[in-house]
């Protein structure tokens, strides 16, 4: 990774620490700046309110000129995040094709918050939960809730 | 080796430069002639500024102030460098704006940025990229090159040894190749020769120093120690303050001050309870959390037992508690029959809550559960004392029914005694009978069929006699003997 992406990386988290969204914490390492640990609590009026959640950013090496990765280390019930022991997230401006370097982390952070109240079901990576997100709400919203009680608390 | 400015050193330079070669890179002709080719030009993404740029002058790659700035066709402005870094890793090869993905011809769309913007990056103040090296120049950005190239003492230029690759300030340049190991002679850490200058005047723990506030002389490593416990220059606040007091000054005014101030008096006192607090909120915290998870498989409990809090009117409930609710056990009259039914069943208590019925029945749940089991323990007990009241009633029955067949039996015996005699009797005045018709018949003829038929039934009856001890041949003509105990005790009871 070159000495500018550093340098940028560097950048966007004093930038995050100076205005860092609502109920998110960010655990960032000196010496190994291209992982970040994000710990975030579910957005109020979400179905995962009360939830504590661990998140991963990896900035890849050709950052920023690639996407970050990023992954939830907390199991969470939602379309959008891949149900296995990645928790993979691949939507929107993450995607390869869809990333701009101009792109900031603290914009990742606010689409990962609003995917949180509102899922997007066109782009969803686990369809049975997409689809029962569109059929049957109060199923849907009564498994969330159970997950995050017992993986999120 | 021999000189001895050499004596603290390990191992001796490798090929220590003569004092004549020292002088002639020193010379003006050597140094200008050298220097200048091995230095490297300062990197402008790397820059620390002083201030906070403008986001306006800010690139949206690097997001450091723009190098050498480009406008695209469609206004969006990139840093060169950074720009073409984003081509090289767009793998279809089509050139496009960062920002608007508008693709880009670079031989025709790139134009230089307006001259104000320049101006404007040009003005920005920066710190010398030597800043961690000792080097406190701060100036506009547009002199950071000379100043790098021509004038900073801390830039590194490549050592003036011609077979040593490693690099050396220019300041340093001079002093020929420094870069052979050394130990420090005060703290015997080694280090190169070339960073010992350095460490002997800021690092070095076994070195003296100065206090900067009281100008004692002390060990470096005894000098936090001094500022913080014991210097009385330095100024510190009232051991008071945490609890309001607002007097600072230096530390012989502020001792004198918390001899009469109450609340310093007061607040190792004020500092114990803040740890103690501090503490047992610490404690609190895990507990907390484990009173919410055992409340939440109570609650999953109660779910389960009662699947509705609200439909008490469907279970048959009762209060064992309650003194008002009379039971039918245990009974008050005592019968000789016993009683075999169970004390009614009652249900785990829940009372009536209307106004929230569809909250739990208490105001906590730990208060329910405790209630529940108080409930069970009562009526544990209570089957209990139903158990051994049951019990002594059965005995008493069994005694009751056992002597009343040992009556009988006793009234039974007495009969079958009474016929015995009379069989004996009958017996015996058969015999005589039959004894008197033998004579009567050895006498004469008389008595034909009838004796006869007589004699039958006596061997009969003599026959029926054999088990006892002969009662015939002993006594043939003696009156009946009453029977042997012996034989009696065979039909006693």
């Amino acid at each position: 990774m070159s000495a500018s992406a550093k340098k940028r990386i560097m950048r966007e988290y004093t930038e995050c620490m100076k205005d860092t969204p609502a109920g998110m914490k960010i655990n960032f390492d000196e010496q190994n700046m291209t992982k970040w640990e994000v710990l975030m609590d579910g957005p109020e009026g979400s179905v995962y309110a009360g939830g504590h959640f661990k998140l991963e950013i990896i900035f890849p090496n050709e950052y920023p000129f690639k996407p970050p990765v990023v992954s939830f280390r907390t199991k969470i019930y939602h379309p959008n995040v891949s149900n296995d022991d990645k928790g993979s997230m691949c939507l929107g401006l993450l995607r390869p094709d869809e990333w701009k370097p101009p792109n900031k982390v603290v914009a990742v952070l606010r689409l990962i918050q609003s995917l949180m109240v509102e899922p997007n079901i066109d782009d969803a990576i686990e369809p049975s939960i997409g689809n029962e997100y569109k059929e049957n709400r109060k199923e849907f919203e009564k498994s969330a809730k159970d997950w995050v009680k017992r993986y999120a608390k | 080796m021999s000189s001895p400015a050499d004596v603290d050193t390990v191992g001796g330079p490798p090929n220590s430069p003569s004092p004549l070669q020292i002088r002639a890179s020193n010379s003006l002709n050597s140094k200008s002639h050298r220097a200048p080719l091995t230095k490297q030009p300062a990197d402008l993404h790397l820059l620390e500024y002083v201030h906070e740029p403008d986001s306006n002058l800010v690139c949206l790659i690097c997001h450091a102030p723009f190098d050498r700035p480009v406008q695209l066709f469609c206004a969006h402005f990139f840093c060169k460098d950074c720009l073409e870094h984003a081509w090289r890793a767009q793998h279809d090869g089509r050139k496009t704006c960062p920002t608007c993905r508008s693709s880009v011809d670079p031989d025709k769309d790139l134009r230089p940025v307006p001259k104000i913007v320049e101006t404007m990056l040009d003005e920005l103040l920066v710190k010398c990229p030597n800043a961690q090296a000792g080097c406190a120049w701060v100036e506009q950005r547009v002199n950071v090159h000379d100043h790098v190239m021509l004038y900073c003492e801390a830039t590194l230029v490549e050592c003036a040894q011609h077979d040593c690759r490693l690099h050396i300030s220019q300041k340093d340049f001079h002093k020929g190749c420094l870069h052979y190991t050394v130990s420090c002679e005060d703290c015997h850490t080694s280090m190169m020769k070339k960073d010992l200058e350095d460490h002997q005047r800021t690092a070095c723990a076994n070195r003296s120093t100065n206090c900067p506030h009281c100008d004692t002389t002390l060990l470096r490593l005894h000098l936090d120690a001094h500022i913080k416990e014991a210097c009385a220059n330095v100024t510190i606040p009232c051991q008071g303050s945490i609890v309001g007091c607002t007097f600072t000054a230096e530390r012989t005014q502020t001792n004198l001050h918390e001899k009469s101030c109450p609340m310093a008096t007061m607040a190792p006192h004020f500092r114990d309870q803040q740890a103690r607090i501090e503490r047992n909120e610490a404690r609190l915290e895990p507990l907390t959390r484990k009173v919410g998870i055992l409340e939440d498989g109570l609650s999953s409990i109660t779910n389960m037992l009662y699947p509705a809090n609200d439909s008490s009117t469907t279970f048959p409930v009762t209060n064992p508690l309650d003194p008002n609710i009379s039971y039918s056990f245990p009974p008050t009259n005592l019968i000789p029959t016993p009683d075999f039914r169970l004390p009614p069943a009652s249900f785990p208590p829940v009372p009536h809550n209307e106004s929230h019925p569809s909250q739990p029945p208490f105001d906590s749940q730990v208060h329910h559960l405790l209630t529940l089991h108080e409930s069970l323990r009562d009526e544990v007990n209570r089957i209990a004392n139903a158990l051994t009241e049951l019990d002594g009633r059965t005995n008493m029955m069994v005694i009751n029914e056992s002597q009343r067949t040992k009556d009988e039996m006793l009234h039974t015996n007495a009969a079958i005694n009474g016929m015995r005699m009379q069989l004996h009797w009958l017996m015996s005045a058969t015999l005589q009978q039959r004894n008197s018709a033998r004579t009567s018949a050895a006498n004469g003829s008389a008595g034909g069929s009838n004796a006869r038929s007589t004699a039958q039934g006596a061997g009969a009856g003599a026959g029926a006699s054999v088990a006892r001890p002969g009662p015939i041949g002993d006594f043939p003509n003696g009156p009946l003997r009453r029977l042997s105990d012996s034989t009696r005790q065979d039909t006693k009871l």
